[in-house]
């Protein structure tokens, strides 16, 4: 059996719904608005025309003049059709409102993503608590969508209640004359008739609430099943993996797992044996049970009737109304366990957005002044990974000042990006300080700092949006500028063949008319947006990985024209880069193991700068 | 109203609604079609119990019958009540699962077709219009492929009533029932034609939602979260998704100005008709041939009456755009293959003393729709145990020359041969198996590392598999997991799979290409990712690893070449160049320029150079 849920306590769900109300209300106020008047207008006026319909019954079995009947039957029409209108336009309204309700909840979710510290967004727990939000309110509806519908059902089955006990008091109140039935004026038998309906209403929808809560309970096993069926479901459908998936045969995996019929949404799988058993079983009980209520209804509105309390019209007013007080209280019912089932994955929501912004905010301001002379200094700076044993960066000490290239060498994982990484303070050292000028860069105000890098890093990625938003990271953007420094990263002969020039849309997510771009025209225009930020730092990781060799050495050639007088920070495996930086750090599990030039280091020839040159050199050199 | 979208389906109504049954029959879900019955019948007769109860026990009342007579009424009702309504809660709980198993069996067809079929089609626009109609047809329970059942049971429960009804008004007042069918359909009418608004703006509105989706998506993307910090992207992508948003709803507010009329009409007509059935109706009761009782009943089956005509004229609407869907389904699901995929010659046995040899002879292969050959008369033999490698710029032609030789491309003019016979006369399918490859886009299975290795979860033979790891050179680190070589692929299905490394990523594919042990084998690109120590490791093995096979090695890093029998240049749609290391160093050509600007920095002064 996959994980179960258990269920919150009533408080504390109730509690939980409160904030989403609160957040949701704060948020989107004109959608609540719209919401709570249709759902009050849909709530009260049934009973106008309950009321009518059976004043019209009335008339009719008492032999009333026919004026009278007539002016009560237009009435009743007249009151529906403004009724109606009514109900439209509010409707209207609200529709209006709730359209772009999915989204607005994303929103929210991805509003978090933009704000908190890096550290938290890059955390892989971050994004499988995303990942899980999205799952429950995609698959099984669970989330603020759900809180938002549960408010407008609370309200809906509140008023029923109100408006149909208004119209039914005096079923209660009205006295049987004289007769053998005169047992139904007796108060013990009305509070008995009130208890035996409170019961069935309240039973009913608690024997309903018992199969939504199994569903709850398996969201676990509901989620995996989702994501199994989008993974296999669509391995076909992936072009870019054609090739692979035929020369692997990867459908005979794909068929089996997709006509899994034991898979938890199959017909031989959890949910299908658990709505054969207890689940159906639950509802169909819940169901018969909640039919006994307008029998009894019936039952005693007749006697009474049948006494001679009332007339024929009273009694279809009655009966009716009295259901939909029924209906209100089972709605009730339901909508507080549903509010209670959905606790627990609107709690999980709240962890999300209360994740803390942990990272120091420094008041000090930074002058991003190309000009400007920075010096960088790491102090024994020591970092692990959130929630990792081991240390990714262990005792580095290393200084360098602007107007120097720095190469930055090592074998995989030896700890290259991680450094980069708390140069621009996506992480903040776990041990040991970093400088800039002689203070701490936590001091510094954080956009601040910031502004003093241009980075291409390894995975970098571009939006799907205008090709000169990307470069100039915004809108709108100034074109010569834009257009100048893509020439510089050699984009310029495929920027001549766009149409539409910088107003080209990058990729086809955006916009259908967007263009698809290589990796390496791709990395080309990350590193004209590095350029074009013309900061006092550009740092360079791996930016030649997709090119090939003479793609490559038009950016080594173009290399001092790039960084100009700037500080310049490049990371790559192919070391003939090297040659042309003034230092090289020499990475190794984590520490700085040699720093100087090419010549130096390449002098130690039992060193790991040696080693990973001569690997790579001889290919090249001795012929 | 006409929809442009579509040419005329392929399959009308009628044939798609017996293809989806036949479908369920067929794969052990019958259960669908008996449920999806009971189900309607068992809303119909709640609908008439309902109908009848307030009637009846009014009438009795007027009677004035006796209070065990009036209890026993209300009593047989109720108990009716409870067993129906027990019976259709139950079986509305249990109708999701089959209906699901026959939406996941189509899926399953169509990722079948997407995954085997003919590798040129993949490119064709019009199977990719289909195949993203065919995607969202399966994309979820209100999806068209099982939404379809939903409709087709309420279109038997409102035609039963429909039926039902006309019997029972027929009697009373065939007139009053004549005009609620015509004001019902006019309402219908209109509400169709106003409701086509959506559907003719889907484009519009698809567009507004994509913005949305798309900004949502980068900006909780966790892989772009360094880009928008470092470049200060937040407050842009904020602004840029408070203007779709209210694009966005200024479009609903457009959409919500047209539906509102379809109210506006209903409500007009429920008037006109109510009024009607009012005056009728009190008519025959002061002319006393309908007492009260029989005035409740008639009046409650003239809006019954409504609702059910409304119903079917809807149900058919609604068949009718889900038929359109069905009928993307199964025209992508016959979509013609121009490849013989399982019919042909079977690819011929290998002989262990005598490998295949694979022959192209003046092989041209053009782009569909573009005006210039990519590659021109290329004629080349893989010689048996041959080690080709491939070098030219990016956009050469080199991935279409593999794609050529891997059977995924047939060429536009010429023909490629195996063992002295035409390609295309062979079962592809087989023919793909002749192959072990690492592409530079590859495809990752959501399953264990063993499995991944093995290409499949069945008969995984695992010594082959730890071979493979080890020679790939992955086995330090599959030593470090817990699980070891079951360890879990893909954080996006299983929460405690391992997350690998670029380059562990590739020795990964490299190892399944090693375990597959087929006469071919195609790298490309295979060091991107590596550090020089793990790329020289790769080279130094790459005789054992192709030993007593054939290879081609594509790579942007010359110094690949060294390793093979024969280089091929490929440039200016052919091979320009081709020859060993040395042969084509002392040349003196495109080789030799390439190599040479890339070693440039490797050799002593280079940099001088450079400046």
């Amino acid at each position: 059996m996959p994980a179960e849920k258990k269920p919150m306590s009533w408080s504390k769900a109730m509690s939980i719904n409160r904030r989403a109300f609160q957040l949701l209300c704060r948020l989107y106020p004109k959608e609540l608005l719209s919401k709570l008047l249709s759902v009050l207008w849909e709530a009260l006026t049934p009973y106008v025309g309950i009321y009518l319909s059976a004043q019209v019954i009335n008339a009719l079995s008492d032999a009333r003049p026919r004026e009278e009947l007539i002016g009560l039957v237009l009435l009743t029409l007249g009151s529906a059709a403004l009724i109606s209108l009514v109900s439209a336009l509010l409707s209207m309204w609200k529709e209006t409102q709730t359209a772009g309700q999915w989204h607005k909840t994303q929103q929210i979710l991805a509003a978090k993503m933009l704000d908190i510290d890096f550290a938290t967004a890059d955390d892989p727990h971050t994004a499988e608590m995303l990942s899980t939000i999205r799952q429950n309110m995609n698959g099984g509806g669970w989330g603020l969508n759900l809180a938002m519908a549960d408010f407008e059902q609370l309200v809906s089955t509140v008023f029923t209640i109100a408006g149909g006990l208004t119209l039914t008091v005096s079923l209660f109140t009205t006295q049987v004359p004289a007769g053998p039935l005169t047992v139904l004026n007796h108060p013990l038998t009305v509070l008995c008739v009130l208890a035996l309906m409170l019961a069935i209403t309240s039973l009913s929808p608690v024997l309903v609430n018992q199969a939504g809560a199994y569903i709850a309970r398996y969201a676990g096993s509901h989620n995996l099943a989702n994501r199994m069926i989008s993974f296999y479901g669509r391995l076909g459908h992936n072009r870019e993996i054609a090739t692979d998936v035929r020369i692997y045969r990867q459908e005979r995996i794909a068929d089996r797992v997709n006509r899994d019929k034991e898979d938890t949404f199959g017909s031989s799988g959890l949910f299908a044996r658990l709505s054969r058993g207890p689940v159906g079983a639950y509802d169909a009980a819940g169901t018969a049970l909640s039919m006994l209520f307008p029998g009894l209804v019936y039952a005693f509105v007749c006697l009474k009737a049948l006494g001679g309390a009332f007339g024929l019209g009273s009694v279809t007013q009655y009966a009716t109304s009295i259901t939909k007080v029924s209906g209100g209280l089972s709605g009730l019912i339901q909508v507080l366990g549903q509010m209670r089932n959905n606790a627990s994955f609107l709690d999980l929501i709240f962890q999300y957005l209360d994740l803390p912004n942990a990272m120091a905010q420094g008041e000090l301001p930074v002058d991003p002044d190309p000009g400007k002379t920075y010096q960088v200094e790491f102090r024994d700076v020591s970092f692990r990974y959130p929630g990792s044993g081991t240390w990714a960066l262990r005792h580095v000490n290393m200084t360098f000042s602007i107007g120097k290239r720095l190469a930055v060498v090592g074998m995989n994982g030896s700890g290259k990006t991680t450094f980069i990484k708390l140069l621009c303070r996506l992480y903040d050292p776990t041990e040991g300080q970093i400088l800039l000028n002689g203070t701490d860069i936590r001091r510094y105000r954080y956009e601040d700092y910031q502004k003093l890098f241009a980075v291409v890093f390894q995975d970098f990625k571009l939006l799907s949006l205008k090709l000169g938003e990307n470069v100039a990271a915004g809108s709108p953007y100034p074109e010569d500028k834009v257009v100048s420094c893509l020439q510089k990263a050699g984009f310029g002969e495929k920027l001549a063949q766009l149409g539409t020039g910088t107003e080209t849309y990058l990729y086809k997510d955006y916009e259908k008319g967007g263009t698809d771009i290589s990796g390496g025209e791709a990395q080309k225009i990350a590193i004209a947006r590095a350029l074009y930020r013309d900061a006092p730092f550009i740092v360079l990781d791996e930016p030649t990985a997709a090119l090939d060799p003479v793609a490559e050495a038009d950016i080594y050639s173009k290399f001092d024209e790039i960084t100009g007088s700037k500080t310049a920070i490049y990371i790559s495996h192919r070391l003939s880069s090297c040659k042309f930086c003034d230092a090289i750090a020499v990475f190794h599990e984590g520490s700085v193991i040699q720093q100087g030039t090419h010549e130096t280091l390449l002098a130690d020839t039992q060193g790991k700068y040696h080693e990973l040159w001569s690997a790579q050199a001889q290919y090249y050199t001795a012929s | 109203m006409k929809d442009k979208q579509h040419t005329k389906p392929k399959y009308n109504m009628g044939q798609n609604v017996l293809f989806m049954a036949k479908l369920a029959w067929t794969t052990g879900e019958k259960k669908v079609i008996l449920l999806s019955l009971l189900l309607a019948s068992a809303n119909v007769v709640l609908n008439l119990l309902n109908l009848y109860l307030p009637p009846t026990i009014l009438s009795a009342v007027e009677r004035q019958v006796s209070v065990s007579a009036l209890l026993g009424t209300i009593a047989l009702f109720v108990l009716a009540l409870m067993a129906v309504s027990a019976l259709q809660a139950y079986v509305q709980e249990n109708t999701l699962f089959g209906r699901i198993s026959v939406r996941s069996e189509l899926i399953a067809q169509l990722n079948h077709k997407a995954a085997t079929t003919s590798y040129p089609n993949l490119f064709e626009e019009k199977f990719q219009t289909l195949e993203s109609r065919c995607l969202m047809a399966t994309s979820s329970n209100a999806a068209a492929t099982e939404a379809v059942w939903t409709t087709l049971t309420e279109l038997v429960q409102n035609l039963l009533g429909f039926g039902i009804y006309v019997v029972l008004l027929s009697s009373v007042q065939p007139v009053l029932m004549i005009v609620i069918l015509i004001t019902a359909a006019i309402s219908y009418g209109i509400g169709r034609q106003l409701n086509e608004w959506g559907y003719r703006h889907r484009e519009e509105e698809g567009v507004l939602d994509g913005h949305l989706a798309y900004l949502s998506r980068c900006s909780s993307d966790p892989a772009s979260a360094k880009d928008i910090r470092m470049f200060g992207l937040a407050p842009w992508i904020r602004e840029l998704q408070e203007k779709a948003m209210g694009a966005y709803t200024a479009f609903q507010q457009r959409a919500q100005g047209v539906y509102v009329w379809t109210k506006i009409a209903d409500l007009v007509f429920a008037f006109l008709r109510n009024g009607l059935a009012y005056a009728y109706l009190i008519r025959l009761v002061w002319a006393g041939s309908l007492d009260v009782p029989q005035f409740l009943l008639y009046f409650s089956a003239a809006s019954g009456f409504t609702a059910w005509v409304t119903g079917v004229l809807w149900d058919l609407y609604k068949l009718h755009k889900q038929s359109l869907d069905l009928s993307t389904v199964r025209e992508y699901l016959d979509y013609e293959e121009p490849f013989s995929l399982d019919e042909g010659a079977p690819i011929p046995e290998q002989q262990s003393n005598t490998p295949h040899e694979i022959r192209l002879e003046h092989v041209s292969y053009r782009y569909p729709g573009t005006d210039q050959d990519i590659l021109t008369d290329v004629n080349l033999t893989i010689r048996p145990g041959e080690k080709l490698a491939v070098v030219g710029r990016n956009g050469a032609g080199k991935t279409t020359l593999i794609k050529l030789i891997c059977g995924f491309l047939d060429p536009t003019e010429g023909r490629i041969l195996l063992d002295g016979r035409d390609i295309r006369t062979f079962r592809r399918r087989e023919y793909y198996q002749l192959f072990s490859a690492v592409f530079q886009t590859f495809s990752l299975l959501a399953e264990s590392l063993a499995a991944n290795v093995a290409g499949d979860t069945q008969d995984i033979d695992r010594d082959r598999v730890r071979n493979a790891v080890s020679q790939a050179g992955l086995a330090d680190k599959i030593a470090s997991l817990p699980d070891g070589l079951d360890t879990k692929l893909n954080r996006t299905v299983y929460e405690d799979a391992v997350q690998l490394s670029g380059g562990e990523t590739q020795r990964l594919m490299l190892a399944r290409a090693l375990y597959r042990d087929a006469p071919f084998l195609v790298l490309d690109e295979p060091t991107a990712a590596l550090d020089p120590i793990a790329e020289s490791d790769l080279y130094q093995k790459y005789s054992e690893l192709t030993q007593g096979k054939s290879s081609l090695y594509i790579s942007h890093r010359l110094a690949s070449t060294r390793f093979c029998d024969r280089i091929l240049l490929i440039a200016d749609g052919g091979i320009a160049e081709e020859g060993t290391h040395e042969q084509l160093i002392q040349r003196g050509g495109q080789y030799a320029e390439l190599f040479a600007i890339q070693s440039k920095y490797y050799q002593e002064g280079g940099v001088d150079d450079a400046r």
